[in-house]
């Protein structure tokens, strides 16, 4: 019998099979949040390049046009329902009650509730595929009445109810973060004093708890009409087809600001670490998110600008102002990063990558907040282009950027650095060759979710311009796999705080203790690791604390 | 301040540089192999790559595009070029071991970075707003059109002052179809759909709107010049969403009032009787539903006349039987029926040989024929 020999300092990935299924652990769901909407990220990112190729020259090349519909809707679904809400859920799942210095989650169990009813409700939507018609295929929109039962088959239904548990996983884990950051905070940890990312995901939680809900009725109306006759939107019995937009994109909207607002809680915590300096303008930050909160809720209907069911110039309007507090933020990170000690170390190159992109997917909105605009440009590849810029260029370069930046504090080893720097300038290569020409497709006048266009439309170089970029994108995710897999077995050790970090999850050990923390440091800034590294803020003497 | 050497630059940013360098390379001998000049590429930034919009509106919603374009180009080059600045010039270096300025931040250039965005933001509502009335403006119209939308094709049934139907245009492209227009008269469309949402969308007008089942949509705008524009759906509809088609012919007033004379004494016209079946030879059996025919192959006697009884299940579904040799040239094309209806087309005889049949409307509607 040989004798193991555990490693003791990388225990969190070697626990047992059973330990982590049953775990109600905040750090050890976090971690399978991401794992889990990683696995999607792959699948939903095949189902891409299945388009890309398809589009890469005019004619029907590997797919026929239904199955070039599932493909576009599921890849869509997967990304925003099972890849990008997910894993900024687990990133908060993981930091959030270390950034507060609390033991744990507020409701472990709900946590773990939360967390397996994602991967039920992705395979409930995913077995679409062995359905008879297939998968969902009325784009990750679903209007009916092409949603409706006339129109598509059991696919549809999967997606829905695969929707609404992950619809539940999302009100529960906002229910919690929201209790958690309320009630578990380290004595000292006022409002005023956590980390930005704390804020987001705070402000994001509000926008789940109001606006998962009203997603939810519409899909209930959507399955009521489908299967027992009824007439919401059915409007030869009284109904109304675009009430579902109306109820979708009050949901739908706000839900691009839970998929953008904790990816900006992440460039936030990256930023000050790699610049060596604290936020500029810690609570004009905080007042920005929390005012993109507020508008976000009054924007849904400039989705709808073409329906002539709605009223233009409120909606242009609060679309225009959105762009005010995302403009303040953008303003604040630079000035972080002026006069500052910048090292490039891979999640500072994510960071600025992201302010890059995320500032030509704002720009690029604004076209559409003008409403003479979007009616030329609105269902082109234009659209394709802004939203791809806002949550790729924007959360997933965020994601990775946290990817890195956190991996050390849950592994107990640094990923490796030139990998990862090879990740990173693929990606940014492979983003801009795939995106960046879609917005000259939708200005020449190519729709969105067709599965082929003629020869003589002139759209042929740039589409495989974008497809040649996609597989650069693809290519991309080598050198990161690989990057983990061997990290995790002989990345250099990582320590309790590998980068000089501000925050309370570098005060305690890499991976933390089950309980997270032996002894918290004092908390008298939003920077307490900072404070403690470099002695306390200047003037304070003050012992009067618990 | 430290003034040692940089020699910062490790393996992984030595490869990072060399990969950057070999793939922008080959991204700009792609550009350069595909024919892509500078001219073509600043064009390409704009509507219909700077061509020029077709219609009235289109033209003032262009106007309005490079003012959003010429606002958004500055702040882009603004803010990337500090962006990029901050990143070259603020790299720690060897020394930089004190600590930078602990700023936490300043009112001062919040206020000034909140209130400038904030006056351009409601400069482009403006603007915007005032194209918007323009681009929706309402006045009298020389003609109406209804644009019947149903999966996948456009009809475009011409009305009279009354709103009644005078004629109906099934084919929604090639030459005697599609919707024909008169150039500098002011036109009305009205938006009409039969099953799910549609979309009509002409690039060169830079303008789309939905059809939707249960509500009529409609618009007006004036074409400028005569010409063929491309027209296509531009809301999922369903599988074959990308083939719903349509063009937009506009015609010199004289030449649009003549082809409108024509139309409607076509449609005056007493119908002629459908050739009798039993005359014409052996019988055919072909049948339409669901935009597909009910077979994808059928056989015919070489040399003698045959009869095609076409039945066309799709409601409100325009479809027809068009035959073709095999070097592409039509040499049977039978009338046009809006289903529930069927007709019986008498085809004269053809020489021995592979034949394709389709429908002239869906031209994913298609099946062989063999002639022996």
């Amino acid at each position: 019998m040989a004798t193991t020999t555990l490693n003791p300092a990388a225990p969190a990935y070697r626990s047992s099979l059973y330990e982590w299924l049953t775990t109600t652990d905040h750090k050890k769901i976090g971690i399978m949040y991401l794992i889990n909407s990683i696995l999607f990220f792959i699948a939903g990112g095949i189902l891409a390049l299945v388009v890309r190729v398809e589009l890469s020259q005019p004619g029907l090349q590997i797919v026929n046009e239904a199955f070039y519909n599932q493909a576009f809707t599921m890849h869509a679904s997967f990304m925003l329902f099972l890849f990008v809400i997910p894993i900024l859920a687990g990133f908060g799942n993981y930091v959030v009650p270390l950034h507060l210095g609390a033991p744990d989650m507020a409701f472990p169990r709900i946590n773990a509730l939360s967390f397996w009813l994602l991967p039920l409700g992705g395979a409930l939507m995913a077995s679409g595929f062995l359905a008879t018609g297939g998968a969902a295929a009325s784009g990750w929109t679903e209007y009916p009445p092409l949603s409706g039962s006339k129109f598509s088959g059991a696919g549809t239904d999967l997606w829905i109810m695969g929707l609404t548990l992950i619809g539940t996983s999302s009100i529960l884990g906002a229910i919690n973060f929201l209790v958690t950051i309320f009630k578990m905070r380290a004595p000292g940890m006022t409002l005023f004093r956590m980390p930005i990312l704390v804020w987001t995901v705070l402000v994001t939680s509000v926008l789940i708890l109001m606006a998962t809900p009203v997603l939810t009725s519409a899909l209930i109306m959507l399955f009521i009409d489908r299967n027992y006759g009824g007439h919401f939107f059915d409007p030869a019995n009284g109904g109304n087809a675009v009430l579902y937009q109306n109820v979708f994109w009050f949901y739908s909207h706000p839900a691009v600001y839970i998929m953008i607002l904790p990816a900006m809680g992440i460039i936030s915590e990256i930023l000050p670490v790699f610049s060596r300096k604290p936020l500029f303008g810690y609570k004009a930050f905080v007042f920005a998110t929390v005012a993109i909160g507020a508008l976000g809720f009054s924007v849904w209907a400039h989705h709808m600008f073409t329906t002539g069911a709605v009223f233009l110039p409120f909606f242009s309007l609060m679309t225009f102002l959105i762009a005010v507090p995302t403009g303040v933020k953008m303003f604040n990170w630079i000035a972080t990063l002026w006069r500052g000690q910048l090292t490039f170390k891979t999640p500072l190159l994510y960071a600025t990558g992201f302010l890059t992109m995320f500032l030509i997917g704002g720009i690029n909105g604004a076209f559409s907040a003008a409403v003479p605009v979007d009616f030329a440009i609105h269902d082109t590849y234009w659209v394709v282009a802004h939203i791809h810029y806002v949550l790729f260029g924007g959360s997933v370069f965020a994601v990775f950027g946290g990817i890195y930046y956190w991996f050390p504090k849950m592994t107990g080893r640094m990923l490796d650095e030139t990998l990862g720097k090879v990740q990173f300038v693929l990606m940014f290569i492979g983003f801009n060759m795939t995106f960046f020409p879609m917005h000259q497709l939708g200005l020449m006048g190519m729709p969105r979710r067709i599965a082929d266009y003629a020869a003589s439309a002139g759209w042929s170089e740039l589409n495989l311009v974008a497809t040649i970029g996609g597989f650069v994108i693809a290519a991309s995710m080598l050198p990161f796999l690989w990057n983990v897999l061997v990290s995790l077995r002989s990345g250099e050790i990582a320590g309790d705080d590998p980068w000089e970090g501000n925050t309370l999850e570098w005060a305690t050990s890499s991976p933390p203790p089950p309980y997270n923390f032996d002894s918290l440091p004092e908390i008298r800034s939003e920077r307490p690791v900072f404070d403690a590294r470099h002695g306390q803020p200047a003037g304070h003497t003050d012992q009067t604390g618990h | 301040m430290s003034t040692s050497p940089r020699s910062r630059t490790g393996s992984g940013a030595r490869v990072a540089v060399v990969i950057a360098v070999v793939v922008i390379a080959a991204v700009v001998a792609v550009l350069a192999a595909s024919g892509i000049t500078p001219q073509r590429l600043w064009d390409s930034f704009f509507p219909i790559g700077a061509g020029t919009p077709a219609t009235d509106r289109a033209h003032a919603t262009r106007s309005l595009y490079d003012i959003v374009f010429g606002i958004g180009a500055v702040i882009f080059v603004l803010v990337e070029a500090m962006i990029v600045f901050t990143v070259l010039r603020y790299r720690r270096k060897p020394g930089d071991d004190g600590l930078p300025p602990q700023i936490h931040g300043n009112n001062l250039v919040e206020v000034i970075w909140t209130a400038i965005p904030t006056a351009i933001v409601l400069f482009l509502f403006v603007i915007s707003w005032q194209t918007l009335s323009k681009v929706e403006a309402k006045g009298p119209d020389a003609v109406h059109v209804r644009a019947v939308a149903s999966r996948y094709q456009w009809q475009f049934d011409y009305l009279d002052a009354q709103g009644n139907l005078t004629f109906s245009q099934n084919l929604p492209i090639g030459d005697g179809g599609g919707l024909v227009l008169p150039v500098g008269e002011p036109v009305l469309v009205s938006l009409r759909s039969m099953d799910v949402n549609h979309a009509f969308y002409v690039p060169k007008f830079l303008f789309k709107r939905d059809a939707i089942p249960g509500r009529e949509n409609s618009f007006e705008f004036t074409v400028d010049e005569p010409g063929t524009y491309r027209g296509q759906c531009a809301e999922l509809c369903g599988t074959f969403h990308g083939s719903m088609v349509f063009e937009v012919h506009a015609l010199p007033v004289a030449e649009f009032d003549a082809w409108y004379k024509t139309q409607v004494e076509k449609a005056n016209a007493t119908p002629t009787p459908p050739p009798s079946g039993a005359a014409a030879g052996p019988t055919l059996e072909l049948g339409a539903m669901n935009v597909a025919f009910s077979t994808a192959s059928l056989q015919a006697p070489a040399g003698s006349a045959f009869t095609i009884h076409f039945k066309n299940d799709d409601a409100a579904v325009p479809h027809n039987v068009e035959i073709k040799d095999s070097t592409g040239a039509t040499v049977f094309k039978g009338d046009i029926i809006t289903g529930p209806a069927e007709a019986s087309y008498g085809v004269k005889a053809l020489p021995a040989g592979a034949y394709t049949f389709h429908c002239t409307v869906h031209p994913n509607m298609t099946g062989t024929l063999t002639v022996q």
